[in-house]
């Protein structure tokens, strides 16, 4: 990769700043996509009782007036179930929660934005089903109806990730200060920021559907991810600066070299956890998983975009500010065992 | 090391390493007609209620299938349309004209609830303000119950306008007793007496004050497999509390601590009660006594115009992923292993089996770890966590090896190879793993459900592989090569060729 990248510091702030930027907004207004969780629903229940006796045939007619009526309502759902019946939670001396054995609901759940109407229609439509068909003797024991589900929310969980990622950051990166010095540290802290707002801003622009817990938890990836990659850097970095010839290099031959290094090593290990990601994400392809896997993609791209990009060139700056100083605090000390030279003199 | 010392340091490593094997992941049957079962550590593991299948201990005794129980809270004054109908079938005309005449189906004719006139609606069938309002606080209350669970996977859901559905996962011990007594309203009270008919309010609560006055907080605490739910009195309270428990050394007194009317715990008090906190034993769980805790707490709040809630339309839900999740991911984890194999055995030959036992010990103990420390659990996020610290560990044992292979490469002898390639990537191994354990368990001690599991097995993960690449992999290489005559080729090593010109 050529070295030009490390003078396009302004270029990555900027896309890093416009997408972390408009981010913030959308997640401000609109919050993440939390589709996978079912913020508001709709579902159309079917109770049966098998008190009616309801044999594998009539279930499977249940299922198909459903389908019947669904499809004339011109309504589609996005899951069915068939839930067992309990036990009413009522007394505390039972402690457990028992299968009524007789209680099943047919359940059919449908985006929020299915009209009540189209609901009513098919509700109607699946009650003359029932009532015309002989196998339901008694069609008081079947019960159609359908409601709407509004998740509650319960941000406690939410705010104490976030503020999660950001104490065990600062912590981190705290000793990478101690060992690899403060202006590791400094660029190694606005690269983890930088990933973690990064990755969730990703997915409050693209509304990528995620579950109420992903987005913390890809944040906190994307702050792992780019810790380990912003320190395979600095290893090399410290290592460079032992050489005699450290101090004549400047800031920006230092980390080009550096980047020459390491470039390969940091591809390969964002290789391997991307294709492990994606395995996983195949194979659970067929389950809700695989959601959650797909999306921890983009801490990982986050985190091999700033440790390519935007991580080396602040860190020629970084560096060269540091460099600097320690120069000034040389030439001081300097001047000061010379002074101290001449008075012993 | 000499060869000899080395065979029998590898037998025994090899029989380290099957006897983990045997104890984690081989469940079998014995004794007449198979009376007794050994289960492996995997076997005997819990697992997220979003995985799915039978699993474990718990679905051996079919008591345990992932996945979640639900049920809906009705409040006073609504039940559901089915409820109504079910009520009505038996009746006459008469009667169940009479009995429909006090309800009003809500919001239309196809409403899956009944409102009662009076109660909740006007006799137009208007929704009262001040039920609407109560509604609105039970609702907030139910929220602020369930989120203090910190359980993962709990949800609560406005059902149509005037019912409230809550989920918990079967994961948990105490589901049942939780969806019970979260149903629970009204204020947190505490009486004393001989008897619950008898008691009589131990505070004094005047005009402008709140029961908080005298009770400051309910937290549960467990020690050992002893948990409790512990009150904090303020002085008030104290003073209050030791009043009514003066007479207790000659007549024992009963402490009824209740939420609205509905009893839930009795305490016996022997003598005068005088300190600012109560600890409350019993048969609890660190799981019930939390969820005691959170109702109390959040009955502190309570007034004796909360609305009454009934839970009914109990239902088990299968896994929130599906039913085969756990299969896959172990297939997941099947090609990871595979490909990871393939790579350190390709590439380094023999030298991939040093690789192999460090994998295997460090597997091992994270099974082991998942067995035996209670709240951690197999889900999706800890697998994932998992997974990325056997993404630390290879690396970390490819860049020890590689270490190595460029000091032989220079000319050096295997044993000073090994030595100075580890000296030379110890600090940058150790430095990585410090760092992904200091997030891991930062994020551990401060996030909650999900992320703070997750969090640990990143911790507990990086600092396995610390130790497994920096110890265990160096011992293994020392033992495994000392069993070759051409170390060089057990580690497909080469040495640089200088052409003479």
């Amino acid at each position: 990769m050529s070295n030009k990248r490390l003078n396009l510091l302004p270029v990555w702030a900027a896309v890093s700043a416009v997408i972390i930027l408009a981010g913030i907004v959308l997640m401000a207004l609109l919050g993440f996509n939390v589709a996978l969780d079912r913020p508001e629903s709709k579902v159309f229940d079917v109770h049966y009782n098998v008190v009616v006796d309801l044999n594998e045939e009539s279930k499977a007619s249940l299922e198909r007036y459903c389908e019947q009526a669904f499809a004339d309502a011109g309504i589609v759902y996005s899951d069915v179930a068939t839930l067992d019946g309990q036990s009413d939670p009522v007394s505390l001396d039972q402690g457990s929660f028992s299968q009524t054995g007789n209680d099943f609901l047919l359940r059919y759940t449908f985006g929020a934005d299915v009209s009540d109407a189209s609901l009513a229609a098919a509700k109607t439509a699946v009650e003359a089903s029932i009532a015309g068909d002989e196998a339901f003797l008694l069609p008081a024991e079947t019960y159609v109806s359908f409601d709407t589900y509004s998740l509650q929310p319960m941000n406690e969980s939410v705010w104490r990730g976030a503020v999660a990622v950001a104490v065990a950051a600062i912590v981190a990166l705290i000793y990478v200060a101690i060992r690899f010095g403060l202006g590791s540290a400094l660029t190694g802290l606005v690269a983890c920021v930088n990933d973690a707002f990064l990755t969730l801003a990703v997915f409050a622009i693209a509304r990528i559907p995620v579950y109420t817990f992903a987005p913390m938890l890809y944040a906190a990836i994307a702050a792992v991810v780019s810790a380990v990659f912003w320190l395979i850097r600095c290893m090399k970095l410290r290592d460079d600066a032992k050489e005699p010839s450290a101090g004549a290099v400047s800031a920006e031959e230092s980390l080009a070299g550096v980047c020459k290094a390491t470039d390969k090593l940091v591809w390969i290990a964002a290789g391997v956890t991307l294709a492990l990601i994606v395995v996983c994400a195949l194979c659970t392809m067929m389950t809700g998983a695989a959601a959650v896997f797909a999306g921890a993609l983009v801490p990982v791209a986050a985190g091999l975009y700033s440790s390519m990009l935007l991580a080396p060139a602040l860190h020629v700056k970084v560096k060269a500010h540091f460099d600097a100083i320690k120069r000034k605090h040389a030439r001081y000390e300097g001047k000061k065992k010379t002074a101290k030279a001449n008075a012993e003199d | 090391m000499s060869k000899k010392k080395s065979v029998v340091l590898l037998v025994i490593y090899t029989l380290l390493i099957a006897a983990l094997c045997f104890i984690c992941t081989v469940s079998f049957s014995y004794g007449t007609d198979n009376l007794y079962t050994f289960s492996s550590v995997m076997r005997m593991m819990e697992k997220d209620a979003d995985l799915g299948i039978a699993y474990g201990a718990n679905a051996d005794a079919g008591t345990y299938l992932g996945g979640g129980y639900s049920a809906v809270y009705y409040p006073e004054g609504v039940i559901s349309a089915k409820e109504f109908d079910d009520n009505t079938d038996g009746m006459s005309e008469d009667e169940a004209a009479q009995y429909a005449a006090d309800y009003v189906r809500y919001p239309d004719e196809n409403g899956s609830v009944y409102l009662e006139k009076g109660v909740a609606c006007d006799d137009n069938g208007a929704v009262l303000d001040s039920f609407r309002t109560a509604f609105d606080a039970a609702l907030a209350t139910v929220t602020a119950r369930y989120a203090g669970l910190r359980a993962d996977g709990a949800r609560v859901e406005s059902v149509g306008d005037y019912a409230i559905g809550v989920f918990l996962p079967a994961m948990m011990d105490g589901e049942y007793t939780a969806i019970s007594v979260f149903a629970y309203t009204g204020e947190l009270s505490i009486r004393a007496g001989s008897d619950e008919a008898s008691a009589t309010d131990v505070f004094t609560i005047r005009p402008g004050q709140t029961i908080r006055d005298y009770v400051k907080k309910i937290t549960s605490r467990s020690a050992g497999d002893t948990a409790y739910v512990e009150f904090t009195f303020t002085d008030a309270g104290r003073e209050a509390l030791k009043t009514a428990t003066a007479g207790a050394a000659d007549t024992a007194v009963t402490l009824f601590f209740n939420v609205g009317e509905t009893n839930v715990i009795q305490l016996s008090v022997s003598e005068v009660y005088d300190q600012n906190t109560l600890y409350i034993s019993g048969s609890y769980t660190a799981e019930t006594a939390n969820t005691v805790a959170v109702l109390f707490s959040t009955a502190l709040d309570g007034t004796a115009e909360d609305l009454t809630l009934t839970p009914a339309d109990a239902y088990f839900h299968s896994a929130l992923y599906g039913s085969n999740t756990l299969v896959m991911l172990y297939i997941a984890f099947g090609v990871f292993f595979v490909a990871m194999m393939a790579f350190f055995f390709a590439r380094y030959r023999r030298l991939g089996f040093v690789h192999l036992y460090t994998y295997l010990l460090f597997l091992f103990a994270m099974i082991l770890c998942g067995w035996s420390i209670p709240f951690l659990y197999l889900s999706v996020e800890t697998f994932l966590a998992f997974l990325l610290t056997s993404v630390l560990l290879c690396f970390s044992n490819a860049v020890s090896f590689e270490s190595a292979r460029k000091e032989y490469a220079l000319g050096k002898t295997m044993t000073s190879s090994v030595k100075t390639g580890y000296k030379k990537c110890f600090w940058k191994l150790f430095d990585l793993h410090i760092v992904v354990a200091v997030i891991g368990f930062l994020v551990y001690a401060i996030a909650l459900t999900g992320l703070q599991t997750a969090g640990f097995v990143l911790g507990l993960g990086a600092a396995f592989s610390g130790i497994a690449t920096l110890l265990v992999n160096r011992f293994g290489w020392a033992v495994m090569m000392g069993t070759s005559k051409k170390p060089g080729k057990f580690c497909n090593f080469k040495r640089e060729e200088v052409e003479d010109e």
